[in-house]
């Protein structure tokens, strides 16, 4: 089936191919068994698995969303306690397909680590939906970790709620799949709410990524940090959307994006559109974009210093990835994905 | 002498913060008013209050300046009333020259147009005094000018406009030689006995050359003690440590 | 604190209007009859009348965009595309219509030219009334006339070029353009030749419920130099009016044109307006954009940088009030080796108006060791009205240096009480600090060249201080 996905809330000119991204041939799988390998470590929140569906604000389109709504091998209602939260998706040849459907409730602080990966080298299939709220006066720190093998198709569609006082700090790591889209809202309805993102990807051979940010403000003194650092090697393509939308009313809200992309081969293409949209005057908004080849005199300091080519372009990456990896607290899982860096640069 | 400033009982917020309680202050003309103290006491509070920066608040209090109070003037007609204000960072505004810039400030302050030939002789003159670089006057205000070039651009300000009251609101450091000669010379070519200068500083080099009438201490919102230029010699000595509650 | 009033552009200047006198006015709408009646007033040759045809075809097949402003007020068939003044193409002013030449004194035209321009040319409505150029530049083999008379005399040349750089099947309002064009102006400047004084056109459109099409076609060739100007203006009507004008710009290897226009369209117009350049080796391009007239304008001006060391800037300024609506931005494609770009684009919106900035870059994988870097500010007056940045960067090749900075926001509360303590009014503090905001944009606009431009730079930006 041919799906169109990723819509930017804002279209522009068609011809630059940027407004949606069209994927042709998904198959998309239904009627699923339950997905037998997850884990959840989790002490004290309360954990159900009855999920009111309501219709996502913008989602990866009708056809994906509507799969998690009917098709859901995996449902998990989080109504959080003040704890650490993992939750392992581990695929293999007998769960290839995952289909998830997470709605976190942030009565009291908690930080959530969501890993998927794979055990198999068969092509996995992840369609997935996480909502969550973070009430008054709470901070949720998210973290997304996806290492699926490099034949995997991800979709991701992401909502928040951001009450007064509330903060969201959502990391996202995005090194697996072969395709990979990302697509990311937060409502920023509370004053004083604070939504910070910072997200990591990695783009190598005929890999896609396609990444939507949006990110609306409503509340007075409300604030957003968009931080995204990515690379790109081969033939891979990465198109980056990124929406602060400051709201009328948002008195003294400020909002940041800024998206860099390390070009690593001549045959990669990194498409970005940092938008900035405006109905509020008491606001300060900034985005910036970048893109380039590693720096030449670092890239020779590091090698004068009897380091390989290859050792010093690792190093250069990982150097700004690092500074978002950091931000997840379960240091197992941060020993993977370095792994995992490591290893997808080897 | 004839009174210039009163401030009487003056409470103030910065934000949601109390930070004048109670002060008062007079000044009369031909005075020249040091206030000192330490971090936090207050010092560049009062200069912004008796402007009336919208960041901070009175809560009570009266500012009389020449016989009105100005407690509920905007700032431009608190300038216009005579009185003057040296930033400590003071603002870059791009795509104005600070010749234009002046002009438009003179005709205001003034309340009718300049001569704009006597204009530029007049700030030809003041910059030669103040040692600065004659281009600096064609380039936008303030911006990319060096902390001292900024300065003394202020004091270059305070010359040109010649207000009934200059605040000086000094900066604690970072200032060089030349740029502390430079506040020194234009106070001293300033002054006469129809004005005043309150100059609110730590920096004791300002004040060396300078005939000082009133030393005041400000702590904790308030003035606790007024001296004469002995006051501040004492202060360089042995610091606030014995002022502070 | 209270909000300043800063003036919007004072029209009054642009808002007188004639009496509707034209010799022949076209039918409203469009069809195979009115492409076809146009084509036969203006004696095309065989070649234009199968553009014109082709376009037409091409217009119909087209849709409307999807994206940008709210396009549902114009209705074509209330357009009419042709309307002919009742003068016919002069050198002198004093054969000019009273009427005509009336209305260019008042915009300060022909003072203009007797001071600081090489060449005028004066379009009223679809017809060009008025074109001159001086002697010497004649002398040297520069050609500066009305696009009918090029088709005519130089048709080998127009042939080669016209609707080259810009396709006709570029979007339904280029379509439009290229069935109906009327006027416009054709230059060549010879190899070697550098104009120091500019050549100016300026677009007047009377008739209400018309639109105009003019075509600007110029050539700069190997190592010549070329500033030219162009301005836009019409009166105030209830009923739309529709501008799609087309531009196509030829910059050969080494040589340098730089394109400046000032856009004051009356607020019932329609800019629906394309612009497009092509670049040679080490040649340059500069845009120098002032929008503030029209209801709607979608304006994106394009570099082609096909030629090694070929380079472009871009300076913009938009400024929308109330009911304004103003899409504008630039398109840059990166073709060769060592090519660069440089965006500079500043907005201010007040009263209910609302700036996009929009965008391209593009850097193809030829295009090694190329560098671009955008920078773009939004000015918010009030809380009315509208700002959005939307600009795509497509960087298809590693070895470049590409970065994009925005910015938007209001006018700082620090400045405006550093400026008030020094006796300025609020109003006149924040008038000023927008004026800072748009000078480094203004002082690349050519002020010096035309009346229309002090009055609205100087009068309305810069003038009520002092």
């Amino acid at each position: 089936m041919d799906i169109i996905v990723n819509e930017t809330p804002v279209r522009t000119s068609k011809n630059y191919g940027i407004n949606n991204v069209k994927l042709n041939d998904i198959k998309i799988p239904e009627k699923l068994n339950e997905f037998n390998n997850a884990k959840i470590y989790s002490n004290k929140s309360k954990i159900s698995n009855k999920i009111e569906n309501e219709k996502l604000a913008y989602g990866n389109g009708k056809i994906l969303e509507d799969n998690v709504y009917n098709n859901s091998n995996n449902i998990l209602k989080i109504e959080t306690e003040k704890e650490d939260i993992k939750i392992v998706y581990e695929f293999d040849d007998n769960n290839l397909n995952l289909i998830n459907n997470i709605e976190i409730i942030g009565n009291k602080n908690c930080n959530i680590v969501i890993e998927y990966k794979s055990n198999t080298d068969k092509t996995c299939f992840h369609n997935s939906i996480i909502k969550a709220i973070a009430k008054e006066n709470v901070k949720l720190n998210i973290s997304i970790v996806n290492l699926l093998n490099d034949k995997s198709l991800n979709f991701e569609a992401i909502e928040n709620t951001l009450e007064n006082n509330s903060i969201i700090n959502y990391t996202i790591i995005g090194l697996g799949a072969k395709t990979s889209i990302t697509n990311y809202y937060s409502k920023v309805l509370g004053n004083n709410a604070n939504n910070d993102l910072k997200s990591i990807y990695l783009g190598q051979k005929d890999e896609l990524k396609d990444i939507n940010y949006i990110v609306n403000l409503y509340g007075e003194k409300s604030n957003v940090d968009i931080d995204v650092q990515g690379a790109l090697d081969d033939n891979a393509i990465k198109n980056f959307k990124g929406t602060i939308d400051f709201k009328n009313g948002c008195k003294k809200a400020k909002g940041n994006e800024n998206e860099f992309c390390l070009l690593l081969s001549s045959k990669a293409k990194s498409k970005a559109l940092p938008m900035l949209l405006c109905t509020e005057e008491a606001v300060e908004g900034n985005h910036s974009t970048a893109s380039g080849s590693v720096d030449n005199s670092e890239l020779f300091y590091i090698m004068s210093r009897g380091v390989s080519y290859k050792e010093a372009v690792k190093l250069i990456v990982k150097s700004r990835f690092n500074k978002i990896i950091e931000r997840i607290s379960d240091e197992y899982v941060k020993n993977e994905i370095s792994d995992e860096i490591d290893r997808r640069l080897g | 002498m004839s009174k210039l400033l009163e401030i009487k009982d003056l409470y103030a917020n910065a934000g949601d913060k109390e930070i004048l309680k109670g002060l008062n202050l007079n000044i009369n003309k031909g005075e020249v008013h040091v206030i000192m103290g330490p971090n936090g006491a207050g010092k560049s509070t009062l200069a912004n209050v008796i402007f009336n920066n919208s960041e901070y608040t009175k809560k009570s209090g009266e500012i009389i300046f020449d016989g009105e109070n100005i407690n509920d003037l905007s700032t431009d007609k608190i300038a216009k009333k005579g009185v003057f204000m040296s930033f400590q960072n003071p603002e870059e505004i791009p795509g104005i020259t600070t010749t234009n810039f002046l002009k438009v400030a003179k005709n205001n302050i003034d309340g009718k147009p300049v001569k704009i030939f006597e204009l530029k002789e007049n700030i030809k003159k003041n910059m030669e005094e103040l040692n600065m670089n004659p281009k600096l006057i064609e380039r936008n205000l303030n911006v990319g000018f060096s902390g001292g070039e900024k300065k003394k651009n202020e004091i270059l300000q305070m010359l040109v406009l010649n207000p009934k009251l200059a605040i000086l609101d000094e900066t604690d450091s970072g200032l060089d030689v030349d740029a502390v000669k430079a506040v020194s010379k234009g106070i001293d070519m300033y002054k006469n006995d129809e004005n005043a200068v309150l100059i609110i500083t730590h920096n004791m080099k300002i004040l060396q050359n300078l005939k000082i009438d009133f030393v005041h201490i400000l702590i904790d919102g308030k003035i606790i003690k007024t001296g004469n230029a002995e006051l501040a010699k004492e202060i360089e000595e042995n610091g606030f440590s014995k002022y502070k509650k | 604190m209270a909000k300043a009033n800063i003036k919007d552009i004072n029209r009054n200047i642009y808002d007188f209007k004639n009496a509707d006198n034209y010799d022949f006015k076209i039918e409203k709408g469009l069809n195979r009859e009115i492409v076809e009646e146009i084509s036969k007033m203006k004696n095309d040759p065989d070649w234009m009348r199968e553009i014109r045809l082709k376009a037409l075809e091409m217009y119909n097949k087209l849709e409307l965009p999807t994206w940008g402003p709210d396009l549902s007020e114009l209705n074509m068939e209330e357009i009419a595309t042709y309307v002919k003044p009742k003068s016919k193409l002069n050198s002198s002013w004093d054969e000019v219509p009273e009427d005509i030449k009336d209305t260019f004194d008042k915009l300060g035209i022909p003072e203009a030219e007797k001071k600081s321009l090489a060449g005028v040319g004066a379009q009223y409505d679809s017809e060009v009334v008025y074109h001159s150029i001086k002697e010497d530049l004649l002398k040297q083999g520069v050609i500066y006339t009305d696009m009918e008379t090029a088709v005519r005399e130089y048709s080998e040349i127009v042939k080669e070029h016209f609707m080259k750089c810009v396709p006709i099947s570029d979007h339904k309002f280029v379509a439009l353009h290229a069935a109906v064009w009327s006027g416009g102006s054709f230059v060549y400047v010879p190899k070697g030749v550098k104009l120091d004084i500019p050549l100016q056109s300026y677009f007047r459109l009377n008739s209400p419920e018309s639109g105009q099409f003019e075509h600007t076609l110029i050539i700069v060739d190997e190592g010549a130099s070329l500033h030219f100007i162009e301005g836009c203006s019409a009166p105030k009507y209830n009923k739309v009016n529709l501008h799609a004008g087309c531009v196509e710009l030829y910059v050969k290897d080494n040589a340098y044109l730089r394109y400046s226009t000032i856009e004051n369209w009356s607020k019932n117009m329609m800019n629906l307006n394309t612009k497009k350049a092509i670049v040679g080796k080490n040649a340059q391009v500069d845009w120098v954009t002032g929008s503030f007239g029209s209801k709607v304008s979608m304006l994106y001006p394009m570099s082609f940088l096909n030629g090694e060391g070929a380079k472009t800037e871009y300076t913009g300024i938009t400024f929308a009030g109330g009911g304004q609506n103003l899409d504008t931005g630039f398109k840059v494609v990166h073709n060769a080796k060592n090519t660069s770009s440089i965006v500079n684009s500043k907005s201010i919106s007040k009263n209910g108006g609302a700036c996009t900035y929009r965008a391209l870059v593009r850097i193809n994988e030829n295009a090694k060791n190329s560098k671009c870097s955008v920078s773009c500010e939004s000015l918010m007056l009030d809380d009315k009205s509208r700002s959005d940045t939307i600009p795509v960067n497509d960087i298809r090749t590693d070895d470049v240096i590409f970065s994009h900075e925005a910015k938007i926001g209001k006018i700082s509360d620090k400045e405006i009480f550093y400026l008030m303590s020094r006796g300025l009014s609020e109003e006149d503090a924040k008038a000023m600090i927008v004026r800072g905001f748009a000078y480094p944009i203004s002082k690349e606009l050519p002020v010096e060249y035309a009346v229309e431009m002090n009055n609205l730079i100087n009068l309305e930006l810069e003038g009520s201080i002092g």
